[in-house]
C-alpha cells in the first residue's frame, strides 16, 4: 500500500506529469466557460450542444457513420499535429513563429499548381511544397538574422502578403480555380497526388481522406521527438533558444540555428497544407484574413506542453470539438463556440508555467518542514 | 473633386486609425508589456459599440447616442485589455502566446455574440455583418458642403489626442514611470516606483485607445463584417509602432505613410492612371505589407525598443 502511495507521489513529482495535470485543467476550465456561453445563448438547447460539441462523431447512432466521422476527425488532426510541430520547433530555438498561416499559404498555391494543374505524383507535390513553405518562412528567418526584424511581426506581414498573392495568382488561374464555388477545385480520389489511401479507409467505413497521410504524420512526431532529444542539431537550436548570445560565444552559429528552424518550422507549415489538401477534403477558399489554422497550432502547441507526444494529443482534443461545433449550427449555435474554446484555452495555458512554480513550491515547503519535523524527532 | 476630397478622408481616417492604436500600443510597450492584442482590442471595443449602435433606439438624440457608442467602444476594449495586464503582469504569462488569445477570442466573440443580437438564422454561416447606417450619419459629416464627400469627426479626437500624449509621455512624471519600468524595472522599483502598476495602467490605455481606434474604423463604413475581425489594422499599428522606434512623432509619420498605401489599395480604381496599369487589385492589397516589411528591415538594425519588453518584473532577480 504504501509502495503504491511512494508510486503515486514520485509521479506527481515529474515536471511532464504536472505539465499534464496542468494543462488537463486548463482543457475542463475551457469546456466549462463555452457550456456558460451557450447556456447565455440558449438555456433550452445548451446541453444538447454541448453533449454534441464533446461528442463529435459519438451522437450518430449508426456505427458506420460513427467510424466514418471518427476516421475524418483523425484525419484533419494530423494537419493540426504539423502545424504544432511548426510552431514547437522554431519555440524552442527562441522564436516565436506567428507566421504559419502565411508559410501554409504559400504551399497551398504550389499544391494547387502541381496537384490540382499538373496532377504530379503526390509525394512529389508534398516535397515541393514544404519546400516553398520552408523558403517562405526562411524570409522571416533571414530578417531575424541579418537584420535583427522582430520574427513576430514579420511573421505578420507575411501572413497577409501570401494571402493576397496567393489569392491573387488562384483567382487568375482558369484551371485551378472555380469561380462559381469562389473555392480552387480539390484534389480527387483518383488523382495521382491523392494521398494514397493504402486499405486504411476501409477500417473508417470507406472514408476515402484517411490514408497514408496519418502513418506520415506519426513518423514525423518520432522524427522531431528524436530531433530535440538524441541530435546535435536539436541541441544547438534549444541552446540558441534559452540564451542565444551565451551559446554563440560557445561556438554555436546563431545565424545558422536561427535559419535552420525557420526551415524545419515553414517545411512542417508546408505538410500541413499538404496533408490538408491532398486527401481532397478541402481546397482553398477566397477569404478577406489568413487561415485560422497557424494560430490553431499555437493553441494545440502550448496545450501539449510543447512536447512532441502531447501535441498529438492537444491537437486531436481541438479538432474534436472543433468538429463537434460545426455540428451545433442547427440548434441557433455559432460554431464559433468551439473557437472561443480553444481561444480560452490557449489563454489559460499561458498559466501553465505560473502553476507549476506554485506546486513546486508547495512540494519544496512539505519537504522542508519533514526534514525539520525529522530533525526535532532526532533531538 | 470628390475624388480626390473622398481620398483625403480616406487618407485621414486611416492616419487616425493607426495613429491612435500605435500610441495605445506605445503605452502598453513602453511599459514592458507587447502589445500583440491591440487587433484583439480593436475588435472588442468596435463590436460592442457595434451592437449598441444595432440595438439603441432612434429615439435617442444623437449627441447622446454618439457619447453612449465612444464610451462603450472606450471601457469594453480597456477591459479586455485587462485580461492581458492580468495573464502578463500578476501571472507572468507568455505575452505573444496570451495576445494571440485574446486576438481569436474576440473574434469569436464577436461573430457568436452578433449572430445571438441579431438572430439572423436565415444569414449564411459565418456572416456576421452589421449594418448601422444611422451611426455612420452621425459619426461622419458633411465639411464641406460637397455632396458624398464626409468626414468622420472622431478623427479630430484623435488629432487632439496626439499632442495630449506626447506630452505625457516626455514632459510629465507619469510618462517617464512608464518608461523606467520597461527599460530597467528593478532600478525604477528600487526608486519607489509600483512597476506593476505602472504596468496595469499602461496596458490599460493602450486598450481604451485601441478600442477609439476600433470604433473609428468601422464608423468609416455603413457597415462591417466582424468575422475579419479589425481587418489587421491592430497589427498594422503595431507594425507601425516597431519601426516607429516607439516615438510619438515618428509614430504619426510611419501612420502616415502606410495609410497613403493602405488608401491607393482602396481607390485606386477611381484614379485613372492606377486604373489604366491593369495591375491585380490583389497587388495594392498586399503592398502596404510588403513596404513595412522592407521599412522593417532598415529600422531594425539597432535595438532601440524598451529593454525589458516582454518580460515579466521577478523582484526575486533585483
Amino acid at each position: 500500500m504504501n509502495k503504491v502511495k511512494m508510486f503515486f507521489s514520485s509521479l506527481l513529482k515529474k515536471d511532464a506529469t504536472k505539465t499534464v495535470v496542468t494543462s488537463l485543467w486548463c482543457a475542463l476550465f475551457g469546456l466549462v466557460l463555452g457550456f456558460i456561453i451557450l447556456l447565455c445563448i440558449n438555456v433550452n438547447d445548451a446541453a444538447y450542444g454541448m453533449t454534441s460539441v464533446l461528442g463529435n462523431y459519438l451522437i450518430f447512432t449508426n456505427p458506420s457513420d460513427r467510424l466514418n466521422y471518427f476516421g475524418q476527425t483523425l484525419a484533419k488532426t494530423a494537419p493540426l499535429i504539423a502545424m504544432s510541430l511548426s510552431i514547437l520547433v522554431s519555440y524552442k530555438a527562441g522564436l516565436f513563429n506567428l507566421g504559419g498561416s502565411g508559410q501554409y499559404s504559400i504551399a497551398v498555391l504550389v499544391i494547387s499548381f502541381l496537384g490540382v494543374g499538373l496532377n504530379l505524383p503526390w509525394w512529389l507535390v508534398m516535397l515541393l511544397a514544404m519546400l516553398a513553405a520552408a523558403s517562405w518562412a526562411m524570409i522571416s528567418g533571414a530578417l531575424k538574422a541579418f537584420f535583427n526584424v522582430n520574427e513576430v511581426i514579420s511573421g505578420i506581414m507575411l501572413n497577409w502578403i501570401a494571402l493576397y498573392l496567393v489569392n491573387g495568382i488562384l483567382t487568375n488561374s482558369p484551371t485551378i480555380w472555380d469561380s462559381a464555388h469562389s473555392e480552387s477545385y480539390t484534389i480527387t480520389n483518383s488523382s495521382n497526388s491523392f494521398i494514397p489511401s493504402i486499405g486504411l479507409d476501409r477500417l473508417f467505413a470507406g472514408n476515402p481522406i484517411v490514408g497514408l497521410g496519418m502513418i506520415l504524420i506519426l513518423v514525423v512526431v518520432i522524427i522531431i521527438y528524436i530531433l530535440f532529444k538524441k541530435t546535435t542539431v536539436g541541441y544547438e537550436l534549444k541552446a540558441i533558444g534559452l540564451n542565444g548570445d551565451a551559446a554563440n560565444y560557445a561556438g554555436i552559429n546563431k545565424i545558422k540555428n536561427i535559419l535552420i528552424a525557420t526551415a524545419i518550422s515553414g517545411a512542417l507549415a508546408g505538410l500541413s497544407a499538404s496533408l490538408n489538401l491532398q486527401n481532397g477534403f478541402t481546397s482553398w477558399r477566397l477569404s478577406t484574413t489568413p487561415p485560422d489554422i497557424g494560430f490553431q497550432g499555437i493553441s494545440s502547441a502550448f496545450l501539449g506542453g510543447l512536447h512532441p507526444i502531447g501535441i498529438i494529443f492537444s491537437s486531436y482534443f481541438i479538432v474534436h470539438i472543433t468538429e463537434g461545433g460545426s455540428m451545433i449550427t442547427d440548434l441557433g449555435f455559432s460554431p464559433e463556440v468551439a473557437s472561443i474554446m480553444t481561444s480560452v484555452i490557449i489563454y489559460l495555458s499561458g498559466f501553465v508555467a505560473f502553476f507549476k512554480d506554485v506546486m513546486r513550491r508547495r512540494e519544496l515547503k512539505d519537504e522542508f518542514n519533514k526534514m525539520s519535523r525529522d530533525k526535532e524527532g532526532k533531538l | 473633386m470628390i475624388i480626390a476630397l473622398s481620398t483625403i478622408s480616406f487618407l485621414l481616417a486611416y492616419v487616425s486609425v493607426l495613429t491612435i492604436t500605435a500610441l495605445g500600443g506605445m503605452f502598453s510597450e513602453k511599459s514592458g508589456t507587447v502589445a500583440l492584442s491591440l487587433e484583439g482590442c480593436m475588435t472588442f471595443g468596435a463590436f460592442s459599440a457595434g451592437i449598441v449602435m444595432y440595438l439603441l433606439p432612434s429615439s435617442v438624440p444623437d449627441g447622446i447616442s454618439a457619447l453612449i457608442v465612444i464610451v462603450v467602444a472606450l471601457v469594453s476594449a480597456g477591459l479586455y485589455s485587462l485580461l492581458l495586464a492580468v495573464a502578463s503582469i500578476t501571472f507572468k504569462a507568455n505575452q505573444t502566446l496570451i495576445g494571440t488569445a485574446l486576438n481569436i477570442l474576440s473574434t469569436a466573440l464577436a461573430v457568436v455574440l452578433i449572430k445571438q443580437v441579431t438572430k439572423t438564422d436565415a444569414l449564411p454561416v459565418g456572416n456576421s455583418r452589421l449594418n448601422f447606417t444611422r451611426f455612420y450619419e452621425i459619426f461622419n459629416v458633411n465639411l464641406f458642403g460637397v455632396q458624398g464627400v464626409r468626414f468622420n469627426w472622431l478623427i479630430i479626437i484623435v488629432l487632439v489626442l496626439i499632442p495630449i500624449i506626447y506630452i505625457i509621455i516626455y514632459k510629465s512624471k507619469y510618462g517617464l514611470r512608464l518608461s523606467s519600468c520597461g527599460e530597467n524595472p528593478s532600478s525604477a522599483d528600487s526608486l519607489g516606483i509600483n512597476v506593476n502598476r505602472t504596468r496595469y495602467i499602461g496596458v490599460l490605455i493602450s486598450g481604451l485607445l485601441a478600442g477609439l481606434g476600433g470604433l473609428l474604423l468601422i464608423t468609416m463604413n455603413a457597415e462591417w463584417e466582424f468575422a475579419n475581425g479589425a481587418n489587421g489594422f491592430g497589427f498594422l499599428a503595431l507594425a507601425v509602432l516597431i519601426f516607429s522606434q516607439w516615438k510619438t512623432i515618428y509614430i504619426f509619420l510611419g501612420a502616415f505613410v502606410f495609410s497613403i498605401f493602405k488608401t491607393i489599395s482602396v481607390v485606386y480604381p477611381s484614379i485613372d492612371f492606377l486604373a489604366n496599369l491593369g495591375i491585380s487589385s490583389y497587388f495594392y492589397l498586399a503592398l502596404p505589407y510588403v513596404v513595412c516589411l522592407i521599412v522593417l528591415v532598415f529600422t531594425s538594425r539597432k535595438n532601440v525598443g524598451p529593454k525589458a519588453l516582454g518580460e515579466p518584473y521577478d523582484k526575486g532577480k533585483r
